[in-house]
C-alpha cells in the first residue's frame, strides 16, 4: 500500500452532478492521511458550496474507492469548514472539461464571462439561481445558448 | 446561417449527422414541432419542481429535507434554461408560455396531474416516475439535432442521474423498513405504476417527424417496452407487487408482458382532465403571482448589482 495509490482511489471519483469529471479535479480535495500501522485512512475535502445535497454522496463514494485499496481496512472522510472553495481550486482539465462538455464557465476576474460554445465575450447575467446551489445562469446572444457559470 | 432549399434536403442534412443552430434557417415545421417538443420539457420540469417544493417541509429529517431543497432547485433551474431555449425560437415568447400553462391551455408531463398523498407516494415518484422521465430524456439527448436543447440536455441528464441515486435509496430505506412502511410503498406503487408506465406514451406514429428528425432517437413502445423489463424484475427483488394480473413473463418472447394498455387517462391528463390537474394548475399559478415582486426586483437591475459584487468592483 503507498499513499499514491490512496491518492488515486480518491481521484477515482466523480462529481455525482459532473459524472465524469474527478472531484479531485474540481479542487474538492484537501488532504490525505494514511497511517499504516493502524491500516486507516482519512481524507479532507472541501465542498464547493455548504449545504451541497450531494455531500453524503461523495463522502460515501470516496470512503468506498479507499477502502479498495490493498493495506487499507478503514476509511473515513471529514468535511473541512475552515478551508473554502472557490474555482481556483479547480484543474485546468476540470474547467475545459465543463466547458466542452458542460457548457459551463467561470467568471473571469474582471467579471466578464465567455461563451464556451462560440467563444464570445458578450455573455450576460441572467439568474443568480440556477439548477445548483454552485452555478447561476447566463445567456449568449451571439450564438443564442444558455450558458451556466459556476459561482465561487 | 445555413439554409435548405426545401424538406429533403434538410432531411438529407438530418441524416448525414447535421446539427441544427438557433441562427439557421430551419424549416417551419422542424421550429415549431422542436419548439413544441421543448415548452412541453419545460412545464414538465416547472411543474415537477412545484411538486418536490410541496415534499420539503414534510419531508422527514434534515437530510432528506436538503435533498428535495436540491431537487426542486434542479428542476426549477432546468425549466429556466430549457424555457430560455424555447422562447429563442421565436414562436411564443417566455411569458406568454408561462401565462398558456398556468391557464390550462398547455400540455405538460401526465404524471404531474396526480397527486402524492404520502410520504411513500413521492418516493414512488422518485423512484419510478423520475426513472421514466430520465429515460426518455436520454433517449432524446442520444440524438437531438438541435444544438440548444442538446447541451441543456446534457446537463439535466448529468443531474437527473444523481436523483435516480436519491431515489433507490430512499426507496431501500422503505423496502427494508417495518411492515407498514413496506405497505406504504406497496400502495403508492398501486397509484404510481401506470402513469409512470404511460409516461412514455402510445405506440409512436412510424411517421412522426420527431423521429425523422432525430429529436426522439426510439420509439415511445421501445423505451416504455424497456422499462418495464429494467423495473418489474426490480421491484420483485424487492418483493414488491405490481398491480396488473395480468403481468407475465413470457419465454418465446424473453419479456415481461403486461395488460393492454388503457390510454383514456392519459388523454384525460393531457387535455388537463387528470385527478389533480386542476388543483396543480391553480397551485403553480398563485406561485406566479406570489413572486411578481421577484420579477420587479430583476426588472430593476439587481442581477447587474450582482456581476459586479462578483467581480469585487
Amino acid at each position: 500500500m503507498s499513499p499514491s495509490a490512496v491518492h488515486d482511489a480518491v481521484a477515482s471519483v466523480n462529481d455525482p452532478e459532473y459524472p465524469d469529471v474527478s472531484i479531485v479535479d474540481l479542487g474538492l480535495l484537501v488532504s490525505i492521511d494514511v497511517d499504516e500501522a493502524n491500516r486507516s485512512a482519512t481524507v479532507d475535502l472541501v465542498p464547493t458550496f455548504t449545504g451541497c445535497p450531494a455531500l453524503a454522496m461523495i463522502a460515501g463514494d470516496v470512503e468506498a474507492a479507499v477502502l479498495t485499496v490493498e493495506g487499507i481496512d478503514s476509511a473515513s472522510v471529514s468535511w473541512r469548514r475552515d478551508v473554502v472553495w472557490d474555482t481556483d481550486r479547480m484543474s485546468f482539465a476540470a474547467k475545459r472539461r465543463l466547458a466542452t462538455d458542460y457548457t459551463v464557465t467561470l467568471r473571469r476576474k474582471d467579471g466578464t464571462l465567455r461563451c464556451p460554445v462560440c467563444g464570445s465575450d458578450a455573455v450576460t447575467d441572467q439568474s443568480m439561481a440556477g439548477p445548483s446551489r454552485c452555478r447561476s445562469v447566463a445567456w449568449c446572444p451571439s450564438c443564442r445558448n444558455p450558458v451556466e457559470v459556476m459561482r465561487a | 446561417m445555413r439554409t435548405w432549399n426545401d424538406l429533403d434536403d434538410f432531411q438529407a442534412f438530418i441524416d448525414d449527422g447535421g446539427m441544427v443552430e438557433a441562427g439557421d434557417d430551419m424549416p417551419d415545421e422542424y421550429r415549431s414541432e422542436v419548439f413544441r417538443f421543448i415548452e412541453f420539457h419545460a412545464n414538465s420540469e416547472l411543474m415537477g419542481g412545484l411538486t418536490e417544493r410541496d415534499w420539503i417541509p414534510k419531508a422527514p429529517g434534515l437530510r432528506l429535507k436538503q435533498i428535495f431543497l436540491a431537487k426542486t432547485q434542479d428542476e426549477i433551474g432546468h425549466a429556466h434554461l430549457l424555457y430560455m431555449v424555447a422562447a429563442d425560437m421565436g414562436v411564443k415568447d417566455r411569458r406568454s408560455m408561462l401565462e398558456d400553462l398556468f391557464a390550462g391551455r398547455s400540455r405538460f408531463h401526465n404524471v404531474f396531474h396526480y397527486q402524492a398523498v404520502t410520504w411513500a407516494d413521492q418516493i414512488a415518484v422518485a423512484f419510478l416516475v423520475d426513472a421514466a422521465a430520465f429515460a426518455s430524456q436520454r433517449a432524446v439527448f442520444a440524438e437531438c439535432t438541435y444544438g440548444p436543447y442538446k447541451r441543456v440536455l446534457k446537463r439535466i441528464v448529468s443531474e437527473e442521474g444523481f436523483h435516480m441515486r436519491h431515489g433507490e435509496e430512499m426507496l431501500l430505506r422503505l423496502a427494508e423498513g417495518t411492515e407498514i412502511q413496506r405497505q406504504m410503498f406497496q400502495e403508492a406503487l398501486d397509484r404510481w405504476w401506470w402513469p409512470a408506465v404511460q409516461l412514455f406514451g402510445p405506440d409512436s406514429d412510424p411517421n412522426d417527424p420527431l423521429l425523422a428528425w432525430k429529436i426522439k432517437s426510439q420509439p415511445n413502445e421501445q423505451l416504455r417496452h424497456a422499462y418495464i423489463q429494467k423495473y418489474v424484475p426490480l421491484l420483485h427483488s424487492y418483493d414488491f407487487e405490481i398491480p396488473d394480473p395480468n403481468l407475465r413473463y413470457d419465454d418465446d418472447a424473453e419479456a415481461w408482458l403486461t395488460s393492454d394498455i388503457d390510454w383514456e387517462p392519459l388523454k384525460a391528463t393531457m387535455r388537463n382532465g387528470g385527478p389533480d390537474s386542476r388543483r396543480r394548475i391553480e397551485n403553480a399559478a398563485a406561485n406566479w403571482t406570489d413572486t411578481a415582486w421577484v420579477r420587479e426586483a430583476m426588472d430593476h437591475g439587481v442581477m447587474d448589482q450582482n456581476a459586479t459584487a462578483a467581480a469585487g468592483t
